[in-house]
């Protein structure tokens, strides 16, 4: 039986989930394409509202959903995320012409498998919130039907996707033979002590990691990311950065927060960590197209959040939920500008961007902003965040870790800077105003000012980590 | 149990392993991965149920019906992009789609 504690709870799944149905009703009756997003936004907001108010327990009583202050904070900031991508996403959907309510619909749905992912306390709603957000995805890499890559990166994705959910199906049930137990506490403690030499758990972390490299696309699962980042619409891509990865990131920190040490996963995500650095930031420097470029840092800042998780006994958790958010609202304004200057005519390459920030500064100038907090330079979110996973390498003994990620970091600064460099110290040939519309402006503002708020202050947020992760 | 625990996780392996297979030498061909992930994906449930067998619970095979589920969501997705694909271009040569690709 569901009492109140437990409804009052799944309240922010029950919202989003019937949001999306009427997101689709109202499709099928009315004729406008506002009414979705509307819709959509509303539903999105409501649910990010309610999560973050105090919950009656911390855990419901009858439904086993978590309802933590890591939880609740990480479903706002879901909720919030996919609210602010749906707007972005109406207007470059009506300059690209894609229709139809299901892409606030599909925005709902897989915000709901994110969700349904923090607020799991076992891995059978954990697997099952992480497929229901990939296969969002799936759909919302493909929806621009016009062009031919994007159906291209849907394919790509949709098939490694589905690998991965093998990989991590398979792990799963090899460490759920080893326990008897869905429970993540119970499988953390028994699965991952140093002293345990079973075959059967390792080979399940094995598969499991296979899986999460994937999703977290790190180095040798990577080959997606700059596929999908190309060719799918930049809101779709900052939701993905920003959403998903944030929720793969999220999941291991969950996972890992019932351990005091990594015993013996420390070995295979040390190697992750340091081939996404190596590869992610070196295959960025010779990019040419802004997307694909973004999409190689993007693997190379999965490789620092990584180095947070390794680093687990210097409190390398909260810093690497700290820059889960931090990322996630950096993609948020770089690929909402990317989107503003694309509907204004700006192609992919490089070249196309030169000058932009003289006609276009509104969009070009939160583009900066966010590049100069993906490089972390001070005092952005990126910078504080960086300097976060470092210091907790540097506390846990990872030197060699926190020493290639500062260089590579150092190195990354220049394919950051080559970008707002094109964008405001050369000068190109389109000569026209921008048109941009309010609620972009309103959002990439908010973004900016948050990115540079959380690097100034990061205090109050870390706090709250430090005592939800201790 | 009649069967013991190891058999079946050797027999689980072994199913994953041909899924593997059956993906890296037909990685060309899109159904022919499918079903190699399909494969794949049976072999895991075979574990859970495994699972749930030796310890005498029920939460295993509720996660093998999950994956049951799961996994008709995916192939339906999955086979509706192949048939757009196929209209486009005629073919389900997972080769044929590369226009992204690093320049």
């Amino acid at each position: 039986m569901m009492s109140m504690a437990d409804i009052q709870i799944a309240l922010p799944l029950l919202i989003l989930a019937i949001g999306a149905l009427i997101t689709l009703i109202c499709g099928a009756i009315g004729r406008k394409q506002t009414t979705g997003y509307l819709i959509a936004v509303i539903a999105a907001v409501g649910a990010g509202l309610w999560s973050m108010q105090t919950p009656p327990a911390l855990l419901a009583p009858g439904l086993g959903l978590s309802a933590s202050g890591l939880t609740r904070l990480f479903s706002a900031y879901f909720c919030f995320m996919a609210a602010a991508v749906l707007l972005f996403s109406h207007s470059y959907n009506r300059y690209r012409d894609i229709a139809g309510e299901e892409y606030p619909a599909t925005i709902l749905f897989a915000t709901f498998g994110m969700v349904a992912l923090a607020s799991a306390t076992n891995l059978l709603l954990l697997f099952l919130g992480l497929e229901a957000m990939t296969f969002g995805f799936y759909i919302l890499a493909a929806i621009d039907r016009e062009q031919d890559v994007s159906s291209e990166a849907g394919l790509k994705y949709l098939l490694m996707g589905a690998l991965s959910a093998a990989f991590l199906a398979f792990g799963i049930g090899l460490l759920y033979c080893v326990r008897g137990s869905l429970g993540i506490s119970e499988i953390m403690q028994t699965t991952l002590a140093a002293t345990v030499r079973d075959p059967i758990a390792l080979a399940g972390w094995g598969c499991l990691l296979i899986g999460m490299a994937f999703k977290l696309s790190l180095v040798p699962a990577h080959l997606w990311t700059p596929d999908v980042y190309e060719a799918a619409p930049p809101p779709v891509v900052a939701f993905l950065s920003g959403g998903s990865k944030a929720a793969a990131v999220l999941l291991m920190v969950v996972l890992l927060v019932h351990v005091a040490e990594l015993g013996t996963l420390r070995v295979p995500l040390f190697g992750l960590a340091l081939l996404s650095m190596l590869v992610g930031n070196m295959a960025a420097l010779r990019q040419n197209r802004v997307r694909r470029m973004l999409a190689y840092s993007s693997i190379a800042q999965m490789g620092y959040g990584v180095v947070a998780l390794v680093s687990i006994q210097g409190h390398g958790l909260q810093a690497a939920a700290f820059y889960a958010i931090g990322y996630g609202i950096m993609s948020l304004a770089a690929f909402g500008a990317i989107g503003v200057l694309e509907a204004n005519g700006c192609g992919a390459e490089l070249d196309d961007y030169r000058g932009r920030g003289f006609t276009q500064p509104v969009a070009s100038g939160a583009l900066a902003i966010s590049l100069f907090a993906l490089a972390g330079i001070p005092p952005t979110v990126g910078f504080t965040g960086k300097f976060l996973i470092f210091a907790a390498a540097i506390r846990t003994g990872e030197n060699a870790l926190a020493i290639l990620g500062i260089l590579t970091a150092a190195v990354s600064i220049y394919y950051y800077l080559r970008l707002v460099a094109a964008l405001y110290l050369q000068r190109g040939a389109a000569e026209q105003t921008e048109s941009i519309s309010i609620n972009d402006t309103v959002l990439l503002a908010l973004s900016c000012v948050l990115i540079i708020l959380l690097g100034i202050f990061p205090a109050q947020l870390l706090d709250f980590l430090k005592i939800q992760l201790l | 149990m009649i069967v013991p625990l190891s058999h079946l996780l050797v027999f689980a392996s072994v199913l994953f392993a041909l899924g593997v297979i059956c993906v890296l030498i037909w990685r060309t061909n899109v159904i022919m991965v499918l079903i190699g992930i399909e494969i794949m994906l049976n072999a895991a449930m075979l574990v859970f149920v495994a699972g749930s067998y030796q310890w005498g619970r029920a939460d295993g095979q509720v996660f093998a019906l999950m994956i049951i589920a799961m996994t008709s969501a995916e192939v339906s997705l999955a086979l509706a992009m192949v048939v757009y694909l196929h209209r486009r271009k005629n073919t389900v040569n997972v080769d044929e789609f590369r226009q992204l690709r690093d320049r």
